[in-house]
């Protein structure tokens, strides 16, 4: 099968500040791929490299099997983009914003004002639909554009910042849609996010960009296994756990960490079958155990770790 | 070429320049003020003061500017000699300065209004991409000084006609003027505000460039087109191509910068 994006060494320069270097990549049809980084990380290049706005300076890229650099019209005519700014023109309706960019799809008359009706009343905007977007909120902007993205029922999406400037309820409506796209209509996301918790609930797979390099790659759990040993888990001791416990927990085989929380403490065991054995080493002591729950780690937990350890080899790198 | 799109794109940029009273607003009035009140006011003088000898005015104009004009009788000397060949460039004038103002309305405000982005991601070549944004400035540029002239033309010959009881334009040359070279002056403008907008961030500063240092010297050119009006046609003809020469290797120049690539490296 096809993948939905390759890229080989994709990189790309703006004078000498390096933007993207070497990125090195594969996305599954039907996946969601967080890309993640902080500003400046290469996020915007690589959505704007892989819709063939932006020429690569090296390497190479595929989406859908189409090469940005020589097919772009066809890539972007199977592609939807939703950038940070939503980039609506004020001066148009609702309506004709969407009407716009169907036309330029090549879409018919009739067929852009129905598919531009559907999407206004999917999205909420069908009582907004003759206003002049200048008078709309963030979020009326946002779905609007989100809405302009899926006109033409696109085979990737790159959502930038798809929920900033939402309220809850329409965070909540973006998430599901989005999960709905990949899972139901076999959609491929590129998610470019700074909520780490909507990236956990959507992404199959992460990706960490910082200053251009790609610093990590993979699904959050195989991530975390690079990372860390074994899985962590919360003790509710009903209290922080006095230094007899935490001494006890230690001498648990299989126990690597134990550090006292507010409600007991936190463990770091080498395998999930440690877990009872530490309850039982604490219950035998008389000390009650109120809950012991593993806690895989989150793609937030990954994505912080990641960026400590790129700062840390940067710091290392520069002290050198 | 993709012309559905082109379409498009010209059809979204002329609504929203019509709705956009900062554009729209100068857009209507310069032309009425240049075209219509100013000759309306001199015609009106001209005609009040017909027996007025202009012959030690015609002095100071080229023998082929005055032959024509002293070939007339004296009451109708004034009246020819102002709308008929003094006013003429404020008919060029019109389009130079429509076309400017589009031109960076259309090319630096997508960067200002942050809609550029959003339009590189369509699948629109950069080719059809830059003539829809050049037929955006120069459609209503060409439309605008044809129906302008159409206005200078009515006022000037019902103003004159007490006096004339003919009409006197448009002549042979009115109209190369009018339908050659007004359109090459309009192109002209535009090939200077596609490289001016191509460096500035902002539709006003993209003005400021284009008004600073470039449009004073078109403003130059044009004040003598008066000499388009007495040389013969084909002259005429020949130094409105020599314009569109002019004009069109500009914008192909232009052109080779608006890329994706570069566009999008400027956002």
């Amino acid at each position: 099968m096809t993948l939905a994006i390759e890229t080989r060494d994709l990189t790309r320069s703006f004078g000498d500040a390096v933007a993207l270097d070497g990125l090195t990549l594969e996305v599954e049809p039907g996946e969601v791929l967080a890309l993640l980084g902080p500003n400046g990380a290469g996020k915007t290049t690589t959505v704007r490299l892989l819709n063939g706005v932006l020429k690569a300076e090296r390497g190479e890229a595929r989406v859908l099997g189409l090469d940005p650099a020589t097919d772009a019209d066809e890539v972007r005519r199977r592609t939807g983009v939703l950038t940070e700014n939503a980039g609506l023109d004020e001066r148009l309706t609702a309506r004709e914003n969407l009407l716009f960019t169907a036309r330029v799809r090549g879409m018919g008359r009739a067929a852009s004002s129905v598919k531009a009706d559907e999407l206004l009343e999917r999205f909420g905007m069908a009582d907004k639909a003759n206003l002049m977007v200048q008078g709309f909120s963030t979020g009326q902007r946002k779905r609007l554009a989100l809405a302009r993205a899926l006109l033409h029922d696109p085979d990737v999406l790159f959502l930038d910042e798809p929920t900033s400037g939402l309220d809850p309820a329409a965070t909540r409506d973006v998430v599901d849609l989005i999960a709905s796209l990949a899972q139901d209509h076999g959609r491929t996301v590129i998610l470019c996010t700074h909520f780490l918790g909507e990236a956990g609930r959507l992404a199959h797979r992460m990706a960490v960009l910082h200053l251009g390099k790609l610093r990590a790659f993979g699904r959050p759990e195989e991530l975390a296994a690079e990372l860390w040993d074994g899985i962590e888990a919360d003790l509710d001791l009903g209290g922080p756990a006095e230094s007899r416990m935490l001494d006890a927990i230690r001498a648990v085989r299989g126990v690597l960490e134990v550090t006292a929380t507010t409600d007991g403490a936190t463990v770091r065991v080498r395998d999930r079958k440690v877990l009872p054995v530490v309850v039982a080493a604490l219950v035998g002591r008389e000390v009650p155990v109120y809950a012991a729950v593993p806690r895989p780690p989150t793609l937030e937990d990954v994505y912080f770790a990641v960026e400590a350890r790129t700062l840390a080899e940067e710091a290392e790198r520069a002290a050198r | 070429m993709n012309w559905p799109a082109i379409r498009a794109v010209v059809g979204k940029d002329l609504l929203a320049v019509r709705r956009s009273k900062a554009v729209s607003i100068p857009m209507v009035a310069v032309p009425f003020v240049l075209l219509v009140v100013v000759p309306f006011g001199l015609a009106l003088y001209a005609r009040g003061h017909s027996t007025v000898d202009v012959e030690r005015l015609l002095d100071t104009v080229p023998h082929q500017l005055a032959q024509p004009i002293l070939s007339l009788p004296q009451r109708e000397q004034l009246l020819v000699l102002v709308n008929g060949y003094l006013l003429a460039p404020l008919c060029l004038i019109v389009p130079l300065m429509v076309s400017a103002v589009l031109a960076a309305d259309a090319f630096a405000g997508e960067k200002e209004r942050k809609t550029l982005e959003s339009l590189l991601h369509l699948p629109l070549a950069d080719r059809d991409l830059f003539v829809a944004k050049l037929l955006s400035a120069f459609v209503p540029a060409v439309a605008i000084s044809w129906i302008g002239f159409l206005c200078f033309a009515i006022t000037s010959n019902a103003v004159g006609w007490s006096v004339l009881h003919r009409i006197f334009i448009p002549t042979g040359n009115w109209l190369v003027v009018i339908l050659w070279v007004a359109p090459a002056v309009a192109a002209f403008g535009l090939a200077v505000m596609v490289r001016v907008s191509a460096r500035a961030r902002t539709t006003q500063e993209a003005n400021q460039l284009g008004a600073a240092v470039v449009l004073p010297l078109i403003f130059l050119a044009v004040g003598q087109t008066t000499v388009l009006l007495v040389v013969s046609i084909g002259v005429a003809f020949v130094l409105g191509a020599v314009l569109w020469a002019g004009a069109l290797l500009l914008i192909w120049r232009g052109s080779r910068h608006f890329t994706r690539d570069q566009l999008a490296t400027r956002l």
